[in-house]
């Protein structure tokens, strides 16, 4: 109740004492007061408006006075329209929030983004926060999901390592049942294999496997889910697993391993924009995104992984590390990762995968 | 006035055709974004991909994928116009508004609706291998590929041809028919050569828009490795880690080539135009043709290709938003549900969404078709070097990929200052619209307005009359049901289109189209095919009502 009050203060009064909100109570009065002032906050995201509803919802419910503009975007078209406008002077995002990692990484160490030191960097691993501009705000395993249905029990891999085995030992079973990402067309996808090439001694054995088992590539995750679901496919590699929670609240037969050898660790990353037309109410929605409170939500009612280790739940930072411990491998936000856009290592990396797949 | 107009048609088109086209082809040149301080004259882009052997199979795979659609929906579009515009096949009124169904259902439900219908563990494939134990065909294939592009494209191969040949002079296929020929041999000898501008134009806009096909190789295309140059631009996206526009550019550039020698083809072809001047008639009945023996088989015919194109789609559609889940090992009344009608009231901005396509749609659609009204009026009649430039410029925008041309139309808004402040409003994304649908709309008024005898123009003016109201009293209210017709069908047209508008919308000007993407992200395809029987229940009440007060389709 007690937010509620402030928040009908703050309706009536701006500000209550300098201390407005009990949740937000990092926040500086100043960084509000400015915000009120400019009433209104742009995002661009490649997190579905659906998802995201429930995280909007309550910080509105924070912040009454701000008018949020949410726009949805992938992360290619993110990508592309926020360069377009930056150099064209009429940037319109306050905040970017995108799944393409090293792209947006590639924006921040462009100087793109605004350097702000969030309240809330004390309840963050050291490598999701990247100069204190660029910032992880989830913790998702990348997983396998597979057809419950259709799988037999003895098929499912627990491991890197099991999914190679089984693969040879059934090769009839797992004949052009087996869909990933295509590391060619999609940028998340070589993301990952680069990352898995990097972890995983036997990656490229893995490749091989996938290319003598006629494994079919995919640009989308969703395309892939359904395809598991259905039959078509009965194991889909390298998923992000929030969207696999999703799809679980539909479908009872979509099953979700996260490898015991090493489980990938993906973030969306944020960044403030540096031409923010809003920064104060960008740098309100970062702490909340990274505050206790925001990542609760996240977890509970979006189903995405949060990446603070004081969020509870098992859909939570908290919850993989008990299941996995050092087996999680996370991406670090840095700009490690645009080693992966250097044009020659990148041709390199797709001839070898090209190479791999060939039977 | 008439100089103005003419001069209006010109100069419009071109400004909205080189705006965008003017971008692509500076950015082809250089060796980034046109927008980066640091791009420089460049011819590295053409290099590279013109080196590029994944660049020459692509271009192969579309150009055989072209050709193929051309030569399935071609003949098969001119046959059936011929079958429901000059015959008396049984139950035509009926079937006719279903030709329309694949024109406005978005490319990627279509081809999703297939792989729910007849994919390898799709509903009927199920059934034939539970029936005869194997599956019988093959849908991710080029063949498939090309079959189901070939099919979905005959309604717009149909549209063109029917409307000329509703407009010949039904005495010459009476006197055929008077002189002994059977209906096989008066359309393929008689009537459809007659209308051959009509066929020539619908086989060179269907063999662009093969080019330009995105949402069927996706779908159909990437499970078994196909590469199309839409799919192509896709890895050029990601080649470099960040999206190379100048790469993609050259890619473009290299369609929009093809439209030289195709329009050249084309008029070359039509080069005797006169010959063709059959149109007109002076009041006479119009008989159907009697179909005689022919009629059952030609009926058996048409439904077959209904059913194929129609039925099967929209069923593997409806079936998937009304399961919550498919395939292999399901029993489907165990699955049956309502759950994602429910779920999809409550996502955010879908009425807003629905609204938006409709206004853009139907008010769109209608300032549209006064463009494009203008446009023809001002290039009617007129024999100028200047024509055959429009002829040229039309079918650029339409050689452009989706993916590309939402892009230029989003460097123009931001770039051209004058009118950026356009940029986040529906106007926008109407004028980009417009623009990629210049080719199609001009020549569905121009099929209207040829169908003017000249004396009646000719006995206007000749009483007195200035060419302004010799349009506005004569030519205009004599072809205004074609207008009604043209906006049907521009309407529908505009209802699918998306990807042209990708950069400009934002929220508040959400479209369906940018719903199905939004939820293409996440893998609700349960949610995407409970929106798209809405849309294709919608959309089938306006045809209704629309076709109920009269407007005919192909007037």
């Amino acid at each position: 109740m007690k937010i509620k009050q402030a928040i009908v203060l703050t309706l009536v009064f701006g500000f209550v004492g300098g201390q407005p909100f009990q949740a937000g109570a990092a926040e500086s009065s100043a960084t509000v007061s400015a915000a009120q002032k400019e009433g209104k906050l742009v995002l661009y995201s490649s997190t579905d408006s659906a998802s995201v509803e429930p995280l909007l919802q309550d910080f509105k419910s924070l912040y009454p006075f701000l008018q949020v503009e949410y726009n949805d975007l992938n992360t290619t078209e993110l990508y592309n329209r926020f360069v377009a406008e930056t150099a064209a002077g009429s940037g319109a995002a306050d905040l970017l929030w995108s799944s393409a990692m090293d792209l947006q990484l590639q924006l921040a160490s462009k100087g793109n983004a605004l350097t702000y030191a969030s309240p809330e960097i004390a309840g963050l691993p050291k490598w999701a926060v990247w100069q204190n501009q660029a910032y992880g705000t989830t913790f998702e395993p990348v997983s396998i999901a597979y057809n419950k249905r259709l799988l037999p029990a003895d098929a499912v891999p627990q491991s890197h390592a099991d999914l190679i085995r089984v693969i040879k030992e059934k090769p009839d079973l797992f004949k052009e049942k087996i869909a990933s990402f295509d590391p060619e067309k999609s940028g998340v996808g070589f993301l990952m294999m680069t990352q898995d090439a990097k972890v995983f001694p036997q990656f490229w054995d893995l490749a091989k496997a996938f290319g003598s088992s006629g494994a079919k590539l995919y640009t989308s995750t969703g395309a892939m889910l359904e395809k598991v679901g259905s039959g078509e496919h009965y194991l889909a590699y390298n998923i992000i697993g929030s969207y696999v929670l999703l799809r679980q609240k539909k479908d009872p037969s979509m099953g979700l391993v996260l490898p015991k050898d090493y489980t990938l660790v993906f973030s969306r990353v944020a960044f403030i924009a540096k031409a923010a037309r809003n920064p104060n109410a960008a740098k309100l929605f970062l702490d909340y995104m990274l505050s206790k409170r925001g990542q609760t939500v996240m977890s509970e009612k979006s189903l995405v992984y949060s990446l603070r280790s004081d969020v509870p739940g098992n859909i939570t930072a908290a919850g993989l590390t008990k299941e996995l411990g050092k087996a999680l491998k996370p991406i670090d936000v840095n700009t490690d990762i645009l080693a992966g856009l250097e044009q020659n290592k990148r041709l390199e990396f797709m001839k070898q995968w090209q190479a791999a797949l060939k039977r | 006035m008439n100089r103005a107009l003419r001069s209006l048609a010109v100069i419009g088109v071109a400004l909205v055709v080189f705006g965008p086209l003017g971008l692509i082809f500076y950015q082809s040149f250089l060796s980034e974004a046109f927008f980066f301080p640091t791009a420089h004259f460049s011819f590295g882009a053409y290099r590279y991909v013109l080196a590029d052997s994944g660049f020459h199979s692509a271009f192969g795979t579309s150009l055989l994928v072209s050709l193929g659609m051309t030569l399935i929906s071609v003949p098969l579009g001119s046959l059936l116009a011929f079958l429901l515009a000059r015959t008396d096949l049984p139950g035509k009124k009926w079937l006719e508004p279903w030709l329309l169904v694949p024109i406005f259902l978005s490319p990627v439900v279509l081809a999703f609706g297939y792989v729910v219908a007849v994919g390898p563990v799709g509903f009927f494939s199920l059934w034939a291998k539970a029936l005869i134990g194997r599956v019988p065909w093959n849908l991710y294939s080029l063949f498939g590929l090309v079959l189901i592009a070939g099919l979905t494209h005959v309604p717009h191969a149909f549209l063109y041809v029917s409307s000329a040949l509703r407009s010949l002079d039904p005495a010459v296929e009476e006197a055929a028919r008077v002189a002994g020929a059977g209906p096989w041999r008066i359309a393929v000898t008689v009537s459809l050569p007659l209308v051959l501008p009509s066929i020539l134009f619908s086989a060179s806009l269907i063999f662009l828009l093969g080019f330009e096909l995105f949402g069927l190789p996706l779908v159909l295309g990437d499970p078994a490795g196909l590469l199309v140059l839409t799919t192509y631009l896709y890895k050029l996206t990601n080649l470099l880690g960040v999206p190379s526009y100048h790469l993609m550019a050259v890619v473009a550039l290299s369609i929009v080539a093809l439209t030289f020698p195709l329009v050249y083809l084309q008029r070359r072809m039509l080069r005797t135009a006169g010959r063709f001047a059959v149109i007109g008639g002076k009041g006479q009945a119009f008989r159907p043709l009697p179909l005689g023996v022919l009629r059952w088989p030609a009926v058996f015919l048409l439904v077959l290709w209904l059913a194929v194109t129609v039925l099967v789609p929209l069923v593997g559609v409806a079936l998937r938003s009304l399961v919550s889940s498919w395939g292999e090992g399901i029993k489907l009344s165990e699955v049956l549900t309502l759950d994602h009608f429910r779920e999809l009231t409550g996502y955010p901005n879908l009425v807003r969404g629905i609204v938006n396509t409709f206004l853009i749609g139907g008010i769109g659609g209608a300032l549209s078709v006064a463009f494009y009204a203008i446009v023809a009026l001002g290039s009617h009649r007129w024999q100028s070097r200047w024509v055959s430039f429009l002829d040229y410029l039309v079918m650029v925008p339409r050689a452009l990929p989706g993916l590309i041309v939402g892009l230029a139309f989003l460097w123009v808004f931001l770039f051209f200052k004058p009118i950026a402040p356009l940029r986040t409003t529906l106007f926008s994304l109407w004028i980009a619209y417009t623009v990629v649908w210049l080719a199609y709309g001009l020549r569905l008024i121009s099929a209207s307005l040829l169908q003017v005898k000249p004396e009646l123009e000719e006995a206007a003016r000749v009483t007195g009359a200035p060419q302004g109201e010799v349009f506005r009293y004569v030519t205009l209210p004599l072809i205004r049901f074609g207008l009604i017709g043209s906006w049907l069908l521009i309407f529908m047209m505009f209802v699918r289109e998306y990807s042209t508008g990708v950069y400009l919308l934002g929220p508040g000007t959400e479209v369906i189209g940018s719903l199905i993407v939004s939820l293409w992200g996440t893998g609700a395809l349960d949610l995407i095919a409970a929106l798209s029987v809405i849309e294709v229940a919608l959309v089938g009440v306006v045809l209704f009502i629309a076709l109920r007060v009269g407007v005919r389709l192909d007037a």
